[in-house]
């Protein structure tokens, strides 16, 4: 019996393989691996070296990590399939319709991982190695791990999505600022242990204050007008700042404002709830945090000088309260030439909403502060 | 290498004597190709779906089936990585200490051996640590809802769920090692947004899809009333209605196609819903051309069926007959 087992099948696993990744799917030199092994040797008691659709499937399953991945696989799948009859050299039998009934499984004793999995002569064919250079597997991560930002939503703007909703979590959490405080209530089970053994007997527990995260950040949101098609995404950002920051709530404030910030800001995203500027103000201290996300005239390219003065009148009494503040702006670097952000980023430090920025910007907002610039 | 066939006749005559016992399921056959492929290679089977489609049922279909042992480890917002190795007492050792000091050797047989100086005496393995430890074959480890734990949580995990499966009971500084690497089912609901990519980019990635063939439904029904028959005496007063399960299929499918409603009923809502049917209430089993009649705004028991106010209300808006 003939499977696609062998130099077809390999060439076809390879070919899907870089064809996904260059579609965007994270996949490293271990998922290879997997895929080839599917049609090794050691998995002839499965399926998958039999048929070219039940290979499609264990691949599926294997190198799609989401629904709307699987949705993409199969289109990729048929482009390598056809890319890999266009090269004469090789043929992939497809032995499924002479033998629709698999034989009735043979369940090995042996694990197929005590023989390597990709057979010796694997290099046959067209030649993997040089394709394999640039398949370093992704460095482990050393703070947020990068995570695809999945858009289930519908919409001309579904693609707008810079940073997945986890990766905002993530970035919030590193804003801390830790005191212990209150009454001494937690057992410090090391020191009374110690203390134990010092005296030779046992007289009390030793209770330490609890540690507070006394990290306070006042978001700042630009609500309607340009950034209105973005709406689904700051509020986003304000729903993880809220819940998912591990902030007590009282310390994390939202507010929103049209524009700029003017004398009057809101505490909704709809606007309706004003309140004074000096009153929010008022409410933060040295150690707060403040961010603001704002496209500042980059969306529709606005340079408007009473705009810009709003803002920087709006800057300097901030900067009379706390020195730990960023903007953070949804439309990318490129954009703001020309426009009043570019004259806005040289009094505030000003980052791109992506995962790089956001981690920034957070940096920025807990004291880790980057040389400032002055206008 | 055992693989899964999701035909429950196929179970060894010996098995592990903690393997669940007859767990009736109906595994579709992409599902029983995407376990086999996690048993093959080794890696987690991630599964989403749907709440209610039995993504959590299936770890104990796979382990009955293949005799193992299992061991189901619900994770909460708090759960760290070491909870599902191993347990540490300290405080208990710590009372013990002060105890040993006055009982002096007063210990009467039966009790809980007090010995603080033997550390193996607080040392409790937890689900993964279980699995790790069997000699004779490997175990289902089944991690439930993964994405209610911390952020960090599925990171750290990585590590342990791929070779050389291997973790250190820090205060004895034993390693353990996994004889057999377990096999491992994960469910998640999506609840704070994707998992890491490193953590995807290792495992088999699964969604279960609703039953939504009615001849599908049919054999649920039919597998899930066998496994709970009761006594021959009672047999006679709970049989299940052939033709109640057709027409309570009907309309359970009429519910879900229904437009608009924000959390469909799933198999586990199905069953509740067609055994209350058969065997609730005094005119069970219920009547047959009331039930075909109903509009679904009045379908009998409908708080099995619409777990949202939004759905509720739509349902009673609905006119279709």
């Amino acid at each position: 019996m003939t499977t696609i087992e062998g130099v077809g099948g390999e060439t076809l696993v390879l070919e899907a393989f870089l064809r996904l990744r260059r579609r965007g799917f994270n996949l490293g030199i271990d998922e290879y691996l997997a895929g080839l092994s599917l049609i090794s040797a050691g998995a002839a008691p499965l399926p998958y070296g039999q048929s070219l659709a039940t290979l499609q499937q264990g691949l599926k399953m294997l190198w799609c990590t989401s629904r709307s991945e699987q949705g993409q696989f199969d289109g990729i799948w048929e482009q390598a399939l056809s890319a890999i009859a266009a090269s004469p050299q090789v043929t992939i039998e497809d032995i499924a319709p002479q033998n629709p009934t698999p034989p009735p499984p043979v369940w090995p004793e042996q694990s197929p991982w005590s023989s390597p999995p990709v057979s010796a002569d694997s290099t046959q064919g067209r030649d993997p190695q040089p394709a394999l250079g640039d398949l370093t597997p992704a460095p482990q991560p050393v703070r947020a791990p990068f995570t695809p930002a999945e858009v289930d939503h519908s919409g001309d703007l579904q693609h707008y999505w810079p940073v997945s909703r986890r990766s905002m979590s993530y970035s919030w959490r590193y804003l801390r600022r830790i005191v212990p405080a209150g009454v001494p209530e937690v057992l410090d089970i090391a020191a009374t242990v110690r203390q134990t053994a010092e005296q030779g007997f046992y007289l009390q527990p030793i209770f330490t204050q609890r540690d507070y995260n006394r990290a306070e950040l006042l978001l700042l949101i630009d609500q309607k007008g340009s950034m209105m098609p973005l709406h689904p995404f700051t509020r986003e950002v304000a729903d993880t700042a809220r819940y998912e920051s591990g902030l007590p709530p009282e310390q994390v404030t939202v507010g929103y404002f049209q524009n700029v910030p003017g004398e009057f800001l809101y505490r909704d995203s709809f606007l309706t709830e004003p309140i004074e500027r000096q009153t929010l103000l008022g409410r933060c201290n040295a150690n707060t945090s403040v961010l603001i996300v704002s496209d500042a005239g980059a969306a529709r390219g606005y340079r408007q000088l009473d705009r810009i003065r709003t803002t920087i009148d709006f800057l300097s009494e901030l900067r009379r309260i706390t020195q730990l503040y960023a903007w953070l702006n949804p439309l990318p670097v490129d954009r703001w030439s020309g426009s009043s952000a570019e004259m806005i980023a040289r009094l505030i430090p000003m980052f791109q909403m992506d995962q790089e920025g956001l981690n920034r910007a957070v940096d920025v907002v807990r004291g880790l502060g980057l040389p400032r610039l002055r206008p | 290498m055992k693989f899964f066939t999701g035909n429950p006749a196929n179970r060894p005559a010996e098995v592990h004597p903690d393997a669940p016992q007859g767990e009736p399921y109906l595994a579709a056959e992409d599902l029983v190709m995407a376990v086999n492929l996690a048993i093959f290679l080794q890696r987690p089977l991630l599964l989403e779906g749907e709440a209610g489609c039995g993504k959590t049922r299936l770890a104990a279909a796979v382990a009955c089936e293949l005799g193992y042992p299992l061991y189901r480890w619900n994770i909460r917002s708090k759960t760290r990585y070491q909870e599902g190795l191993y347990e540490y007492d300290a405080l208990l050792r710590l009372h013990d200490v002060n105890l040993g000091q006055k009982l002096a050797d007063q210990q009467r047989d039966g009790e809980r051996p007090i010995d603080p100086g033997n550390v193996e005496n607080y040392l409790a393995l937890k689900e993964l640590g279980k699995a790790f430890t069997l000699r004779d074959c490997p175990a289902v480890v089944l991690i439930d809802e993964i994405d209610k734990a911390d952020l960090d949580f599925p990171n750290d995990l990585l590590t342990l769920l791929e070779a050389p499966y291997e973790f250190r009971i820090r205060e004895t500084d034993t390693p353990i090692r996994a004889h057999h690497p377990p096999i491992v089912i994960i469910t998640s609901n999506k609840e704070k947004g994707n998992l890491p990519a490193p953590f995807l980019r290792r495992c088999v990635y699964h969604y279960v899809e609703f039953p939504d063939q009615p001849e599908q439904l049919k054999r649920i029904a039919e597998i899930h009333f066998q496994a709970q028959a009761p006594s021959p005496a009672q047999e006679g007063a709970t049989a299940l209605p052939e033709e109640l399960v057709d027409v309570a299929i009907d309309r359970f499918l009429e519910v879900r196609n229904q437009k608009g409603l924000a959390k469909l009923p799933g198999t586990s809502e199905f069953l509740d819903w067609l055994r209350v049917l058969a065997q609730f209430g005094n005119q069970a089993p219920y009547p047959l051309e009331t039930l075909r009649k109903a509009t679904i705004a009045n379908l009998p028991y409908r708080e099995l069926l619409f777990k949202l106010r939004g759905d509720w209300r739509q349902s009673e808006l609905s006119t279709s007959p």
